[in-house]
Order: structure tokens, then C-alpha cells, then sequence
């Protein structure tokens, strides 16, 4: 072996042992891991919040705003003193979208860093997926954000987003007297449907309405022309869609384009936030109507205000909405802050005692609280009406709306 | 008698889209013998095209215009740069360019901060024949499909381009001795193949809105489509397309949607067994 042969090799030995050096640095690392540590100078150690959210993946959309949402809330609560005079510290995973990966962050997140409450995940599938590690083994909070279809009711999880309930009780009722008796179902084939439908059914039923229809799509269908047709065919009065993105899309279009709005038919879809609206043409959507526990169209003071604020941190693009499970993650912020003052400790019973009864004032769409003994959470429902590309408020809940959940 | 129009319409339409997927994906599969899995990508570039245009105020079919263009140049960069790697191991170019897939995918959705976007199509609404509306963006895309069908027909049947592309299909090393540059025909052919994506992705913007995930649903069924078809056969894959996707709308007529997603594929899969060279494989493969 000649001498430049053997210093091209050494060279070469040389680039691999730092390449693979960086790459082991990144695999311990892990990705999508974040940290954002109080700002300025504090005495006392910090209590640790882990949020595990879907930052990348399908779940983005939502994921993004709720990462802000708990940015924000959080340090806004540093700004004001912290909690028990220590500050808050944000651990931020990002479970992409992917229930296996999410697990082993989330075991990160409570065996590594010992968070004192862990709030996060979008999807049910991702909720169960993630809830035992947390929970049972973890002994750590755990609080759900997103509107999902109730019948949860483990404990210590907390759930602040709308339950089938809190979106059918004010809702079907305005539909029938707005749209008709007549309801068809499409829906996607997976289980907030099939379990928020049983609900709906019941309450359509309830309420002297008839369900002409009732029909489960594979997730990713994007070709709607027989349920368009059946639908034109059978004199419906009333969509109520759980069709999702990106089919729900092409859905709209056809049904749309089929005339169904013209001849006096009403659309309805639960999940259409505000961010929804971008989906469609606003034309093709025209008269949708939507219940949820929050919408900028309220113009509320204190929405408007956090509003501002969102938007001056974080831009346009990730809007603070429903839909995102974004409003589920303020309220859950500020019901866990609450407990913990009442609670004078981060302890997960102490902290559970506490949160079993917390409430907050104000919050955006009103104020919230925990129904004591349900881990669910009592809050404000709003009837909307999309015209032309806008959602305009037609009715209010009668107070804060019960969860109707776990006993 | 609506519902037996509305049945064709919808059944012929959704089978255009589908055509058009497809159609550069074939291309690339049955001319160079590897599997794109960027495929899906491909149109979400092209469904970007439109809607970036869009956004930059310029009308959407100048979008859906330069797609084609846009998307063959990202291809022809990827093959150059990568895919041209991959040609002599097929398992590793699957592999290969569905990372490439992923990494689009990714890059986009960063784009579109994951939202979802509506692109107004250049033709809005229907016609209406009494009981009977039919979208005029549909027919239209139906048009274009049975254009860029003929059009893809000739060049590859008819034009000197198309002799040299089977010729290096057919017998790589006896068209290299015959003075035609292989390597160069494989660069044109996989931008070939992405223009057509690029297209089919532009045209369906209008009806299902952009975002990072459209061109996943298309991607599995795409394939499946040119298995039917058979491998080496582009008029195969055409009409692997069509039965895929003629299946796909005309059996949630009369089944449940969940099972008639799931009979598309036993249906195929039977296919393939009783024939495995593809449907064609008796009278369209040139021997």
C-alpha cells in the first residue's frame, strides 16, 4: 500500500468517524423535540409542561396551532409570576402524525424529563395509543384538547374539547327547524363517526326527524357520486357530513355541483372550523352550518384579544380556531393553572382534587369548567352559517352546554 | 333515466382522472421497467403549480399550462441526479423514490403550513339537461384525457422519439450500438412521464384542493392499475385505469363504499392471476 493511498484512507476513516459521530449526536437527540425554557432570571426550579402534539404528518393543520396556543398561554402565565412562584417550562414533542412513534415520546416526555402534566394529541386512535403510557404507567395528568366522541373516562385524563353531546343537543334540533326532517349520514369509516352518528341519530330521532341515510366511506375516498345521487334521489333535507379531508372536498363539490344547496338542501358538518373554509370555494359551501365552542365571527372581546395576540406571534397561516383542537388547549392550560394555585402543588392527586371542580371566567366562546366526577368539560355552543366564505353566528346554546359524559 | 346518465357521467369522469394519473406512471413503468413511487408527488407538485399561479393572481389554467412544464423539469433534475442510479435494481428504485416521495411531500406541506387550499376551477358549475346536471370542469377533464390518450399514443407509436424509446426498452445494448443515446432517452422519457403527472395534478386541483397528501389515495391504485395492465404495455395501463378506476365509482352503486374499495382489489388481484402478462397481454404487447 503506497504512502497516499494509506492518508486517502485515514482521511477517509476520518470523515466517517464525524459523519457517524453527528448522526449518533441526532439519533440521541431524537427529532422534533423542543424546548422553551422561561424567560428571564428565576430562583426556583421549574414545573415542567409536556405538550405532544402532531407538528408534521397528516395531523399538521391542527397540531401547529396547538403548540402555538400552549406557547402563548404559557408564557403569558410566566409573564404574570408563574405558578407557585416557580415558572413554567414548555417540553414540546412532535408525534408526527404516528401513533407508535408518539408512544415512545411521550415515554420520554414522563420518564425522562418527569413532566408534571402532559396535554396533546389530535386523533383518538392517537389518544389511546398514547393515554396508558401517561396515565397508568407514567402517573402523570393528561389532558385531551380535541372535539372527539366522548366515552372517555379514564382517570386523571381530562378531556376540554366538545363531546357528541355538546355539538347534537342545540344543533340537530336548529337543523330540523332550518333545514327539514329528511337527514342522510355520509361519513368516514372510523370510530368518531360511527360513534358521534349513534348520538346524532338518537337526537334526530329524539326530536321527530328521520335518518334516510347512514354510510361509511374508507378514509381517503375521494369519489362520492353514488351517495350524490341516492341523496338527490330520496328528497334530503339535511347532509350531516363526517366525511373528512381530503375526500370531503371532492364530497362538497359534487353535491354542489348536483344542486343539492339550490333545491333547498342544508349542509352540516360539525368539524368545519373557520380553517375549514379554505377547503372548498366558498360558493360550493354556501349555507353550511356548523356547531362548535368558538368562532372568530363572535367578535367577542376577550376572543378578539387573544386573537391579536395569536396573531401577532405566530401570523396567519395557522389560525387560532375549534376545529384545531386550539381552543381545547387554552381551556385545558388554564383549568390545569387554576387547579394547581387552588392546589398549592403540582402532585398529580392534589392537582386531580382540584381540577375535578376548576373553573375559568373567561375563555374564548365564554366561560368553561370541569362538571365534577365526568373529566369533561361544560362550555358554550354556537350555531354558524357559512356566506360567502364567512361564518356568520345564528344561535347560542342556552348557557354553558352539559358533556353528558362518564356517569 | 337521470340517475343512468348521471351513473355514465360520473363513472367516466372519475375514470379520467384516474387515466390521467396513471398515464405517467405507465409510461415510466412499462418504458424503463421501474415503479415511481414519487408518483403521487408528482401531480401534488402539479396541483401546487395551479395553486401558487393562483395565488401570484394569474388565472388558473395558465397554472394548469405551465404544470406539465414545471413538474418534467423537477423530474428531469431527480433523474438525473438520483433515479438514473436506480435503473439496473427496480426493488431499490421503489425504495428510492419513495423517499424522494416523502421528502416532496414533506417540502410541501411545509409550504402550505399543512392547510388545505381550494383552487376555483376555470369552469365553474354545471350544465343542466332538466333532472340532469353535469360539471362542466368534469367534462373537461374528460376532453383533455382523451386528447393527451391519442397524444401519448402517437409520439410513443408513431414519432421517431417513440421508435428510440422502445428500441432502448427493448434491447438497451443494441440501441446503444445503433448510435442512440440510452441515457438521454431515459432522462426525456421519466420527464415525459412527470409532465403527465404534473398535468393530471393540475387539472384535479379544481375538484379535490390542494394539499400535501392528495396524490396518496391515487398512488396504491395507481399501481394496481398498471399490474393489470401489464408491465411493458402502455396501452395496457390505460386500460388497467379504466377498469381500476370505472371500479372504484361504479361499485358504491350498488355495494357498501368500504367493501367496494376492497372487491376493487380482489377483482384485480383475480385478474392478474388468470393473466399474468396484464389484460392486453395476448394482442397489445409489441413482440
Amino acid at each position: 500500500m503506497t504512502q497516499d493511498k494509506r492518508n486517502l484512507e485515514s482521511e477517509q476513516r476520518r470523515l466517517f468517524l464525524q459523519r457517524a459521530s453527528v448522526l449518533s449526536g441526532m439519533i440521541a437527540l431524537g427529532g422534533g423535540s423542543y424546548l422553551l425554557n422561561p424567560k428571564g432570571a428565576w430562583a426556583a426550579d421549574p414545573i415542567k409542561v409536556g405538550i405532544a402534539t402532531d407538528l408534521t404528518g397528516p395531523i399538521g393543520y391542527a397540531g401547529i396551532p396547538n403548540s402555538n396556543v400552549a406557547k402563548m398561554v404559557i408564557e403569558e402565565i410566566n409573564a404574570a409570576g408563574g405558578l407557585l412562584g416557580r415558572p413554567l417550562q414548555m417540553i414540546l414533542e412532535d408525534t408526527a402524525s404516528n401513533e407508535a412513534l408518539a408512544v415512545t415520546k411521550v415515554r420520554k416526555l414522563v420518564q425522562k424529563d418527569k413532566v408534571d402534566v402532559v396535554l396533546g394529541g389530535i386523533t383518538s386512535s392517537m389518544r389511546n395509543a398514547i393515554k396508558d403510557t401517561i396515565v397508568n404507567r407514567g402517573k402523570t395528568l393528561y389532558i385531551y384538547p380535541q372535539l372527539y366522541e366522548g366515552k372517555e373516562c379514564t382517570p386523571y385524563l381530562y378531556c376540554t374539547g366538545p363531546t357528541p353531546a355538546q355539538q347534537c343537543d342545540t344543533f340537530i334540533p336548529w337543523l330540523i327547524k332550518n333545514g327539514g326532517k329528511k337527514f342522510y349520514l355520509p361519513s368516514a369509516d372510523y370510530v368518531w363517526p360511527h360513534v358521534l352518528n349513534e348520538y346524532a341519530r338518537k337526537t334526530i330521532v329524539k326530536n321527530g326527524g328521520e335518518v334516510v341515510g347512514e354510510e361509511y366511506f374508507p378514509v381517503d375516498h375521494n369519489e362520492y357520486s353514488a351517495t350524490v345521487n341516492k341523496i338527490m334521489s330520496s328528497g334530503v333535507n339535511v347532509v350531516f357530513n363526517t366525511t373528512i379531508p381530503p375526500g370531503v372536498a371532492a364530497f362538497f363539490k359534487q353535491l354542489y355541483e348536483a344542486g343539492f344547496q339550490k333545491k333547498g338542501g342544508r349542509l352540516a358538518c360539525v368539524y368545519y372550523d373557520e380553517n375549514a373554509l379554505n377547503i372548498t370555494p366558498a360558493n360550493e359551501i354556501e349555507g353550511l352550518a356548523t356547531c362548535l365552542d368558538y368562532f372568530k365571527a363572535l367578535n367577542d372581546p376577550f376572543g378578539n384579544k387573544l386573537q391579536a395576540e395569536y396573531t401577532k406571534q405566530f401570523g396567519t397561516k395557522n389560525p387560532f380556531t375549534a376545529g384545531s383542537a386550539s381552543t381545547g388547549m387554552y381551556r385545558g392550560l388554564k383549568l390545569w393553572e387554576t387547579a394547581v394555585k387552588e392546589a398549592k402543588s403540582v402532585k398529580r392527586e392534589d392537582v386531580a382534587k382540584a381540577m375535578d371542580h376548576a373553573k375559568v371566567a373567561d375563555g374564548p366562546g365564554g366561560a368553561f369548567e370541569i362538571v365534577p366526577g365526568s373529566l369533561h368539560t361544560k362550555m358554550n355552543m354556537y350555531i354558524a352559517v357559512a356566506k360567502s366564505g364567512k361564518y356568520e353566528i345564528v344561535e347560542k346554546s342556552n348557557g354553558p352546554v352539559m358533556p353528558a359524559e362518564c356517569g | 333515466m337521470s340517475s343512468i346518465v348521471a351513473f355514465f357521467f360520473d363513472v367516466l369522469a372519475y375514470s379520467s382522472i384516474f387515466v390521467l394519473v396513471v398515464l405517467g406512471l405507465g409510461v415510466i413503468a412499462s418504458m424503463m421497467g421501474i415503479f415511481n413511487f414519487a408518483h403521487g408527488e408528482f401531480v401534488l407538485l402539479g396541483a401546487y403549480t395551479v395553486y401558487a399561479f393562483e395565488k401570484l393572481g394569474l388565472p388558473a389554467w395558465t397554472g394548469m399550462a405551465a404544470a406539465p412544464f414545471i413538474v418534467a423539469l423537477v423530474g428531469l433534475v431527480l433523474e438525473r441526479v438520483a433515479i438514473r442510479r436506480f435503473y439496473a435494481t427496480p426493488v431499490i428504485a421503489m425504495l428510492g423514490t419513495y423517499a424522494i416521495g416523502m421528502a416532496l411531500r414533506e417540502a410541501v406541506r411545509a409550504m402550505l403550513g399543512g392547510q388545505f387550499y381550494s383552487v376555483t376551477a376555470p369552469l365553474v358549475g354545471s350544465f343542466a339537461f332538466g333532472e340532469i346536471s353535469i360539471s362542466k370542469w368534469r367534462t373537461a377533464v374528460i376532453i383533455i384525457t382523451a386528447l393527451v390518450m391519442v397524444g401519448c399514443w402517437y409520439l410513443l407509436a408513431r414519432t421517431r422519439f417513440g421508435l428510440r424509446v422502445r428500441a432502448s426498452l427493448e434491447n438497451p445494448a443494441l440501441a446503444r450500438a445503433s448510435g442512440i443515446s440510452t441515457s438521454r432517452v431515459y432522462a426525456a422519457t421519466f420527464a415525459f412521464g412527470s409532465a403527465l403527472a404534473g398535468l393530471a395534478g393540475g387539472l384535479m386541483v379544481p375538484i379535490y384542493s390542494v394539499n400535501a397528501d392528495m396524490g396518496v389515495p391515487f398512488l396504491i391504485k395507481s399501481f394496481l392499475a398498471v399490474m393489470l395492465g401489464g408491465m411493458g404495455s402502455f396501452e395496457g395501463a390505460i386500460a388497467g385505469a379504466a377498469l381500476v378506476g370505472g371500479g372504484s365509482a361504479a361499485l358504491p352503486w350498488a355495494i357498501k363504499p368500504v367493501v367496494a374499495d376492497v372487491l376493487v382489489f380482489i377483482i384485480a388481484i383475480a385478474i392478474v392471476k388468470v393473466r399474468p402478462g396484464g389484460l392486453l397481454s395476448s394482442w397489445g404487447k409489441r413482440q
